[in-house]
């Protein structure tokens, strides 16, 4: 569903991303890792279309984000790690406006809106101006706009910061359910925690290189590490330095 | 839905939400920003229909001839000049630089239809000023040519029509520079402004030179001609300026057919402009979005020569990165460090750090210098305009020049000054925390703004009073009258400033724009007409009255009237200029000790 065939990005003269290539199927829960700069919200624009590939292709669902990228960014949604909602719109005009933009015929749309706001909860404040929205009410409508038109790929960046237990349980409940029913689903995150509860596979970004991708079981044996996934994580992005003196 | 349709209802619902939120927040915002526009419109209008009538039926000036014609060409002119720039900056911002971009760039929504609806939002907000202060001066025109009633329903058709080409050709720059020059955009702006004022000062220059001491030499009607020829390029038949200017003429003298080809011109063309705009946004929007964000150059040499700097820094040891952060700091920095040496040390810090905004933002001195820039031209010609300066023209000028500067100070403070605070945003918790009392935070901008500001206006009134020749006594007349000025409109523009911020809005246009800044511009207006009537305005009138021989001659009482006028009128002006600095100011750190972070 979502396919990297040898992307490199270069800001100037600085390589941001290089020679990346993942392939992830439909109903994946896939979780991308890297230290701060270490290319994953590159990455994760290439994917949406934000920004191009200097080298290399990056497709949705077998369309090519450079040359059919209206027709890929229909299968997809991208929540990011600040996400933007219209300040002057309520939740609902907004979760209407998303609904229109994605083509959703009215009836579709009245359905989906009131689906996503039974699933969200949302009923409370969803006639309130989203400038008065707390961070988890933002979240919870970001969410649920972002999945209003069933897409086929969700990539989210950054999902749990701010948000309180409950949240982050609901928000865990939410990602794994959307991967079992066929979404592909392309989780960014420093929570270690989660990405190990929930991930099927993993991947690792380290200045910009690819160190690392498959499933825990994998990457353990990668890293000849038989702990939690910080362990595995700490060993196989350990500055060179560290490694060196270790060697 | 359709794609144009679903902006268009968003943006209507984004309208009814944030009116019907001013509305519920305070119903006395709307009402005065309404009544406001409206003082503005009628004063516009009144200037505008006394200033016709006097040229129609006093000196006998044709209004549908070629004496009007070149004033609404240069109108219009100048109205396209500003429109390409003004659009052109505000589709920059939001095509490319608001958060509502990624978002938008994100969804599968067509880059042609984003460009549309940016397009109009930027077009509507840079052309709405002309609706307030061109729409008054064309309205009177047609009523001192006692037009018909279509011309009053051409005029928005030539405007709307009008408006479209400017702003296409503001976005086509903007998507190509943001494309071809990813790195260098102020710089290309820079190029651009510079040009532009460049070719101004040229005009303005050979314009002075020529007159009057050439052009009244000659007769009258040579005279008119001669003067006229230097406007010959607002004439061009080329120009969609001069095509709306010789529409609205020719509606004015009934020829309808006539002005409606000249309409059909006007739409054609901005229409046609609008698609080529359009059609690049399909291949340049996406791209230029990239571009920026990356960073890379157009030029593959402009990059080796990047990499070959880069090389040389580093076999140079980088030795600039080793020296102390004292040493690194620009000189303008240092001085003006030491030439605060009597502030609190806070305040010196948090004055640098203003200082360093304001300079690393072209866009924000850019204006003010290009203002300045041409005032000083101005008065530094004034005497190529006024061959004898001395007598009623002395007395006038000076003082007119005062007015206009004093203006100038009104804009500086409210454009600049009052968004300061806001500006802080959401950083506004560090300053909350920093160890000061928080009144030092508003005096530091009071007195980043008191100095700017004596600089600046200073600066200027002494140019055209040494130009002028003007004695002493009103030189330093004038120069307290600019440092009562700069003072209270200092203390109404941070005193407001605190007690309405607005830390939503990052942009300090939009903010000087918002309901707190049309209140401070007000504020400062009233008090700039205050302080020049009691401050200024008695040392002219009594230099005038005694410069009628014969009522000096019967009866010195004016003379010594106006002296004592002056007394008073100074100390009353001191008096304001401190009220206007404490209450304002005491209000404002009463606000800020309230807030909560």
């Amino acid at each position: 569903m979502i396919k990297l065939d040898h992307v490199t990005k270069k800001y100037g003269t600085k390589t941001a991303v290089q020679d990346v290539s993942l392939d992830i199927a439909a109903g994946e829960l896939f979780a991308f890792l890297g230290p701060n700069g270490a290319g994953k919200t590159t990455t994760i624009k290439m994917m949406c279309g934000l920004l191009f590939p200097t080298s290399g292709t990056v497709s949705i669902g077998g369309h090519d984000l450079c040359r059919d990228g209206d027709r890929a960014r229909q299968l997809l949604s991208y929540v990011p790690d600040q996400p933007f909602l219209y300040e002057k719109l309520t939740g609902r005009e907004f979760l209407q406006f998303i609904a229109d933009m994605y083509g959703l015929s009215r009836a579709q749309s009245a359905q989906r809106v009131a689906e996503m706001i039974e699933l969200f909860e949302l009923h409370e404040f969803i006639d309130d101006l989203t400038e008065r929205y707390s961070h988890g009410m933002r979240q919870r409508t970001v969410f649920a706009a972002a999945l209003v038109h069933e897409p086929r790929v969700l990539i989210v960046d950054e999902p749990t910061v701010g948000l309180d237990p409950h949240s982050v349980r609901r928000l865990k409940d939410l990602l794994r359910r959307q991967a079992d029913r066929g979404t592909t689903v392309f989780l960014s995150s420093h929570s270690l925690d989660v990405v190990e509860e929930l991930a099927d596979r993993i991947a690792i970004i380290e200045h910009g290189r690819l160190v690392a991708c498959g499933t825990l079981k994998a990457l353990r044996q990668q890293a000849a590490v038989d702990g939690p996934l910080e362990d595995v994580f700490l060993t196989l992005t350990r500055p060179l330095e560290d490694k060196v003196t270790k060697l | 839905m359709n794609q144009a349709l679903l902006f268009q209802r968003l943006r209507v619902q984004l309208l009814r939400n944030s009116w019907h939120v001013m509305v519920r927040q305070s119903s006395m915002r709307p009402l005065t920003i309404l009544l406001c526009s409206l003082i503005v419109w009628v004063f516009v209008f009144t200037i505008s229909w006394g200033g016709f009538l006097f040229l129609h039926t006093e000196i006998g000036v044709p209004l549908t001839g070629e004496i009007v014609g070149i004033l609404l060409d240069l109108l219009f002119l100048s109205l396209a000049v500003l429109l390409i720039f003004s659009s052109g900056l505000i589709l920059y911002s939001s095509l490319f630089t608001s958060p509502e971009t990624a978002f938008l760039l994100s969804s599968p929504v067509a880059a042609d239809q984003v460009f549309a609806y940016k397009f109009q939002g930027a077009v509507a907000f840079s052309s709405w000023a002309f609706l307030l202060l061109g729409a008054p001066i064309l309205i009177a025109y047609g009523l001192v040519c006692e037009a018909g009633w279509y011309f009053y329903v051409l005029l928005p058709l030539f405007f709307l029509g009008f408006v479209l080409l400017p702003g296409s050709l503001g976005g086509l720059a903007a998507l190509l520079i943001v494309n071809y020059f990813p790195k260098r955009r102020k710089q290309v702006l820079g190029i651009c402004l510079a040009a532009l004022a460049l070719t101004l000062t040229v005009w303005i220059y050979r314009m002075t030179t020529a007159s009057p001491s050439e052009l009244w030499r000659d007769e009258m009607r040579e005279a008119v001609t001669r003067l006229l020829s230097y406007f010959q390029f607002t004439r061009n038949p080329l120009a969609p300026s001069h095509w709306v200017s010789l529409g609205l003429r020719r509606v004015v003298r009934g020829e309808v057919g006539v002005a409606l080809y000249y309409l059909a011109l006007v739409w054609s063309n901005g229409l046609f402009f609008y698609l080529i705009a359009a059609v690049a946004s399909t291949w340049l929007y996406r791209r230029g979005y990239n571009r920026m964000t990356t960073g890379s150059d157009f030029w593959a040499n402009g990059r080796r020569l990047l990499a070959a700097r880069d090389t040389v820094s580093q076999l140079a040891g980088s030795t600039r990165r080793q020296m102390p952060a004292v040493r690194r700091e620009f000189w303008m920095d240092r001085l003006l460090y030491g030439v605060l040496f009597f502030a609190h040390p806070c305040t010196r810090l948090l004055l640098i750090k203003d200082f360093r905004t304001f300079r690393r933002d072209p866009q924000q001195w850019g204006q003010i210098l290009a203002f300045c820039g041409l005032m000083l031209l101005y008065f530094l010609n004034i005497r190529r305009f006024v061959e004898d300066v001395s007598g009623p023209y002395q007395n006038s000028i000076s003082f007119l020049n005062l007015c206009a500067v004093a203006l100038l100070l009104c804009t500086y403070t409210g454009r600049f000054v009052y968004p300061m605070l806001s500006l802080e945003g959401s950083r506004f918790w560090i300053l909350g925390l920093l160890p000061f009392q928080r009144e030092q935070l508003l005096w530091g901008k009071f007195a980043f703004s008191l100095t700017g500001g004596c600089l600046i206006a200073g600066g200027l009134v002494l140019a055209s009073d040494l130009m002028l020749l003007m004695p002493i006594l009103p030189v330093l007349l004038h120069l307290l009258t600019v440092a009562v000025l700069a003072a209270g409109l200092s203390g109404l523009s941070v005193g407001l400033g605190a007690i309405m911020p607005n830390f939503r809005e990052n942009d300090p246009s939009k903010i000087a724009a918002g309901f707190g800044g049309t209140l401070n511009l007000v504020a400062g207006l009233l008090f700039l007409l205050l302080i020049l009537g009691l401050m200024a305005a008695p040392w002219h009138m009594g230099a005038y009255l005694a410069m009628i021989p014969l009522l000096s001659e019967i009866d010195p009482g004016p003379a010594l009237l106006s002296w004592g006028f002056l007394g008073t009128g100074v100390v009353l002006g001191l008096f304001a200029g401190i009220a206007c600095v404490i209450l304002p100011l005491r209000a404002g750190v009463r606000a800020l000790r309230e807030m909560e972070f």
